[in-house]
């Protein structure tokens, strides 16, 4: 709690946050050619490839296959950027708190920040080719408003696992390869490529087992069902998202402060 | 009577393990599961208490090895203390040879980034950069990032920093050694005429001189130890006696 008491304690957090999070994501994407668009190849390669093998090839039978796929990839994109991408954020930006007293958790919630940009930069693509060039698209709906707190779910879990990864990089500096597997494995656990029928059937409540299919699953009822979410599932991701917010700033509290002196 | 102290330490204290295996990894961990790395215990900092005042300058005195920039980076919040609580009445910043800036980042941004993690709003930065960048003599760079800097030219752009926006309590680990000799003596002589006033300051230097002019009080360290904590001419003097 010392960590949250002592963040809200200083005048110009805020504004220090936004200026972070902007140098970062200058850093990230304006330092080559395409600029922001490389946020945006990334989710479009993906859909080709998994367009092509899931379409075209093994004949899916979901409907607005490549909105289907835009959405859950996007999301999927954002988690393991705050995820894995964040992992020696401890290290890599340790000259922001080698020689101050400044709060570590300004540190995380501005490089998420930053991805965020690049989030709405996808789900701004998203909602244009949703609605003018996906045939089957149900066009805008009041409902698409929740994705605001689907996001804020997913904003929230992804903190809550950067800050317990990155700190367990402390002690444990193979937790890098650690989570790249489980990443793996917890792709092909969400449905992002197959229907959510054959997820159900093949994994039967796991929906609410896997925090990241919950997000995904409520996305597409809200932005491409004109559906609001199933609220019972969004109970259980919030609950997740803020048992691993609170685990992952009791790790900051216990193993980050000794960041200066272990990295 | 509180607003007047800017830090109070209370038996504060530091041990350094040292393993002379690499136990970083999960697989380490594993496998040697049973056995435990062989741990050396260094005590780098034995029970301290002090109080610094607001606006007082602290010299701290001690010969190598002694535990002066140990303590100096749990007064500033860098390192946690085993023992014993510390209470810090504001932002702080440590100055030494390499000061906190990112290389990846040009003179503009880290210029920026410092100022904001010394406590100041980018309005209050717009003001004030000019300023740094004519004291640092890199106008031409302010866009260049600093990884093409010389290790004098990133020294000189984190003082002129530290100079103009100053956290509310700097610690100065042996900073007259930056720079070429034109640039120590403008630092030297903004650091007497102003800079100092007003400042919670603690400075550790080897300089009897720069202690004496500067410093209110004075620590004497030995081996961790806080040995004396007071009039800065007894430290001095201790500090002497334990060089013979």
């Amino acid at each position: 709690m010392s960590v949250i008491k002592d963040w809200t304690g200083r005048s110009n957090k805020l504004e220090r946050i936004w200026l972070l999070a902007k140098i970062e994501f200058k850093l990230r994407y304006y330092e080559n050619k395409l600029g922001l668009f490389w946020a945006l190849l990334k989710p479009i390669m993906d859909i080709c490839i998994y367009y092509i093998v899931f379409k075209i090839v093994l004949k899916s039978d979901v409907p607005s296959f490549a909105s289907f796929l835009f959405i859950g990839l996007i999301i999927w994109n954002f988690f393991v950027e705050s995820t894995s991408g964040t992992i020696q954020i401890l290290s890599s930006k340790k000259y922001l708190y080698e020689y101050t007293n400044m709060n570590k958790l300004e540190i995380y919630i501005s490089t998420l920040l930053s991805n965020s940009i690049g989030f709405f930069f996808n789900f701004f693509m998203f909602l244009v080719f949703y609605n003018y060039f996906e045939k089957e698209s149900v066009g805008l709906a009041a409902e698409n408003v929740w994705i605001l707190a689907l996001f804020v779910n997913l904003f929230i879990l992804s903190l809550g696992v950067s800050l317990l990864l990155s700190n367990i990089y402390i002690i444990a500096k193979d937790i890098t390869q650690i989570w790249l597997v489980f990443t793996t494995f917890l792709f092909f656990l969400s449905p992002i490529f197959f229907n959510l029928r054959t997820f159900k059937d093949a994994l039967p409540s796991f929906d609410y087992g896997n925090p990241l299919a919950g997000i995904i699953i409520n996305a597409r009822r809200v932005m491409m069902e004109g559906k609001g979410p199933d609220m019972v599932l969004l109970t259980w991701d919030f609950g997740y998202a803020i048992f691993l917010l609170l685990a992952g700033l009791v790790s900051l509290s216990k193993l980050g402060s000794k960041a200066a002196e272990k990295l | 009577m509180k607003n007047t102290i800017a830090i109070t330490a209370k038996n504060i204290s530091k041990t350094f393990h040292i393993t002379e295996d690499s136990h970083n990894t999960v697989k380490h961990r594993l496998f040697n599961i049973f056995n435990p790395p062989r741990q050396k215990m260094v005590e780098a900092i034995k029970m301290v208490s002090l109080e610094i005042r607001r606006g007082e300058c602290i010299g701290l005195l001690g010969r190598n090895g002694c535990g002066k920039s140990t303590l100096v980076k749990l007064l500033a919040g860098v390192f946690p203390s085993d023992t014993g609580y510390l209470t810090i009445n504001g932002s702080t910043m440590l100055m030494n040879i390499g000061v906190g800036m990112s290389h990846e980042l040009t003179a503009r941004e880290n210029i920026y980034v410092s100022s904001s993690l010394l406590g100041l709003k980018i309005k209050e930065v717009d003001a004030i950069f000019d300023e740094i960048v004519d004291f640092a003599e890199l106008r031409e760079f302010v866009d260049t990032k600093i990884k093409f800097f010389s290790s004098g030219m990133v020294a000189r752009l984190a003082f002129s920093i530290a100079v103009k926006a100053g956290a509310d309590i700097m610690f100065l680990d042996e900073i007259f050694a930056v720079g070429d000799m034109k640039f120590q003596e403008k630092a030297i002589k903004v650091f007497e005429s102003s800079w100092i006033q007003g400042k919670t300051v603690v400075l550790v230097s080897h300089s009897m001189d720069v202690i004496k002019k500067y410093c209110q009080r004075a620590g004497f360290m030995k081996n961790g130890e806080m040995k004396f904590f007071g009039d800065t001419d007894t430290a001095i003097q201790l500090y002497l006696e334990d060089n013979q």
